[in-house]
């Protein structure tokens, strides 16, 4: 991103100008070709005679969303707040426990193997015990994505604090840092591009837990569009739940990796 | 760590040169090293490395690569421990070398910036480790550019500037860390040799107006001359000190003091000693490069 800046005695004011316009222009491309893809799509379903079955022309299911808005604006606002709550809590949840990891290695090898066989036992056998938990609340559908979402987070987070450049290390220590100044000044910003690979991934995945949960018995979200429509066989409302979803998940990805443009500005150079 | 004594000089090898000619007891050395020994695993990088360095000194140190010379900007920083028998001496008291730790301004053999932080920010890293206030550092950064060289960099990051400017801003950290011995670990080893040049000679300047102690490692003979007091030659791995040449060549030092008969003629005794330690070191059974890769 800098790269192109090389000897340009610009700062970092135009730089992130640069890098909030960027993907203002990016959205913009984003929707030309959405709009492109969507009306071949439109065309050879009514060329082929495809079924509406199997798949709706895109024109209907939009209709369908902006005939009857609010239940899928509703289910993506709670949808919404169930995924961020259960990523955002992953999110935090996973760097401590990472950064505890990397500092006691003790712990870490206690620790780890429980970990590990956690995320193997899979999220649907999970799900039951949560909403027992947790009863049928906001609360249990964010917990099953913190689930889903704080381990690849702690993982990397490990990975990027043990990928420090020791003559690094050396160099603060002979400053005189502390293990905390250690931490805060050079280990966690090293460990900030390898920790937002893990927080891209983890956005799509806490999406996953927040829908599966509502499979669990709710009233509003996306999930119980899905299985509401799932049921009555409606393939229209299926497929508008279908794209409520795709837009949620595509727009926590984009919002992630902004973030991760403003703040991790240098790349993963060295 | 064994008691030290006060008895001074009678280790220092003698190999033709004169031994540091101040007076024994008028100032005390800044630091004393004795008899200081390094081993890592079977590789011995120092042996019986004994030294003094008088406060305000620019003492230079030459020798063949891998003969130990970052392993002792090491001890002397804190970041390792000599073997056991070696004594560090600091400010006249006798010193583990993690007590060094914070109290020696180190600029190791590369620049490491932080990708980050920008010129100013990476200048002030030490002090802000230290827990200084950042604004009144951050001004004083800001006030210092100039003489670096980094005029209207202040705001720039790393990765925008040319090598010989990351090189200027590491010095910079290393002088904003104010400490009264600064180590220099080949600070104009990967420069060009014009840049080279212009860096000595800006660096004699601010070495006279900051009035520092200097230890300065390098792999050139001229580079050695021209800036120091005094140049220590290191034998072949293990490093001990195989010469220590005082340099009487007037301060300021002009450029073209490097073609004078006087500095000739010091080149000569240095490159003389250098080249038996590099011949050496060549030659070894367990030579550089086949131990190196061992090692690693
Ligand atoms: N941490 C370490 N572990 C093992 N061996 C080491 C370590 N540090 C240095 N050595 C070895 O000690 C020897 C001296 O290394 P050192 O870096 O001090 O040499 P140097 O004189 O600075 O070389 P150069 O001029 O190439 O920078 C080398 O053989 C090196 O491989
Ligand atoms: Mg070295």
């Amino acid at each position: 991103m800098s790269g192109a800046l090389v000897a340009s005695p610009a700062s970092r004011p135009e730089t992130m100008s640069l890098a909030l316009l960027a993907p203002l222009w990016r959205f913009a491309r984003g929707l030309f070709w959405l709009a492109v893809v969507l009306a071949v799509a439109e065309g050879l379903i009514v060329l082929f005679g495809v079924r509406p079955y199997y798949v709706p022309r895109p024109s209907v299911v939009i209709g369908a969303i902006l005939a009857t808005p609010t239940p899928y604006v509703q289910g993506f606002l709670r949808t919404l707040s169930e995924t961020l709550l259960g990523f955002a809590s992953g999110a935090v949840f996973g760097i401590g426990i990472g950064v505890l990891f990397f500092r006691a290695r003790a712990l870490r090898e206690l620790v780890f193997p429980i970990f590990i066989v956690s995320q193997t036992i899979p999220v649907i056998a999970f799900g039951a015990l949560v909403v027992l938990w947790f009863g049928n609340t906001l609360v249990a559908k964010a917990a099953i994505s913190f689930y889903l979402t704080f381990f690849p987070v702690t993982v990397n987070t490990l990975l990027g604090l043990e990928g420090v450049d020791p003559r690094q290390e050396a160099l603060m220590r002979s400053f005189g840092a502390s293990r905390f100044k250690l931490l805060t000044h050079l280990q966690l910003p090293s460990a900030l591009p390898q920790i937002f690979v893990a927080l891209r991934l983890a956005s799509a995945l806490a999406l996953v837990g927040a829908l599966v949960g509502e499979w669990f018995g709710d009233t509003v979200g996306l999930g119980v569009l899905l299985l509401q429509g799932m049921y009555n066989e409606n393939v229209v409302a299926i497929w508008a739940a279908i794209a409520v979803c795709a837009l949620l998940g595509t727009g926590l990805y984009a919002a992630v990796s902004m973030i991760e443009k403003w703040l991790v500005f240098w790349g993963a150079e060295q | 760590m064994p008691v030290a004594t006060h008895h001074k000089g009678s280790s220092e090898p003698a190999s033709g040169a004169a031994a540091p000619e101040f007076p024994a007891a008028a100032v005390p050395p800044l630091l004393d090293l004795r008899g200081l020994s390094k081993t890592f695993g079977a590789v011995q990088a120092l042996g019986n490395f004994t030294a003094t360095i008088q406060p305000g000194e620019f003492v230079t140190v030459v020798g063949p690569s891998g003969c130990g010379k970052s392993t002792l900007f090491n001890i002397v920083s804190g970041l390792e421990e000599p073997d056991a028998g070696g004594v560090v001496r600091f400010q006249g008291a006798s010193v583990m070398a993690a007590d060094l730790l914070g109290r020696v301004s180190f600029m190791p053999q590369r620049d490491l910036l932080l990708p980050w932080r920008t010129v100013i920010d990476n200048a002030v890293l030490a002090l802000d480790v230290e827990g200084a206030p950042r604004k009144a550092a951050r001004e004083q950064a800001r006030a210092m550019l100039p003489e670096f060289g980094l005029a209207g960099f202040g705001d720039q990051y790393p990765s925008q500037l040319s090598g010989g400017m990351r090189q200027r801003v590491a010095l910079m950290r290393t002088f904003l860390f104010k400490r009264e011995l600064m180590l220099l670990d080949e600070p104009f080893g990967a420069l060009d040799a014009l840049t080279r040049t212009m860096m000595q000679r800006w660096l004699l300047d601010v070495w006279q107006t900051h009035k520092r102690t200097i230890l300065f490692i390098t792999h050139d003979v001229d580079e050695a001359l021209f800036l120091g007091d005094r140049v220590i030659v290191m034998s072949a791995r293990p490093g001990r000190v195989k010469l220590e040449q005082k340099v009487d060549l007037p301060r300021p030092r002009p450029a073209e003091v490097v073609i004078s008969p006087e500095f000739i003629r010091l080149k000569r005794t240095l490159l003389e000693a250098i080249e038996e330690e590099a011949m050496k070191s060549f030659l070894a059974p367990g030579a550089d490069g086949a131990t190196t890769t061992e090692v690693r």
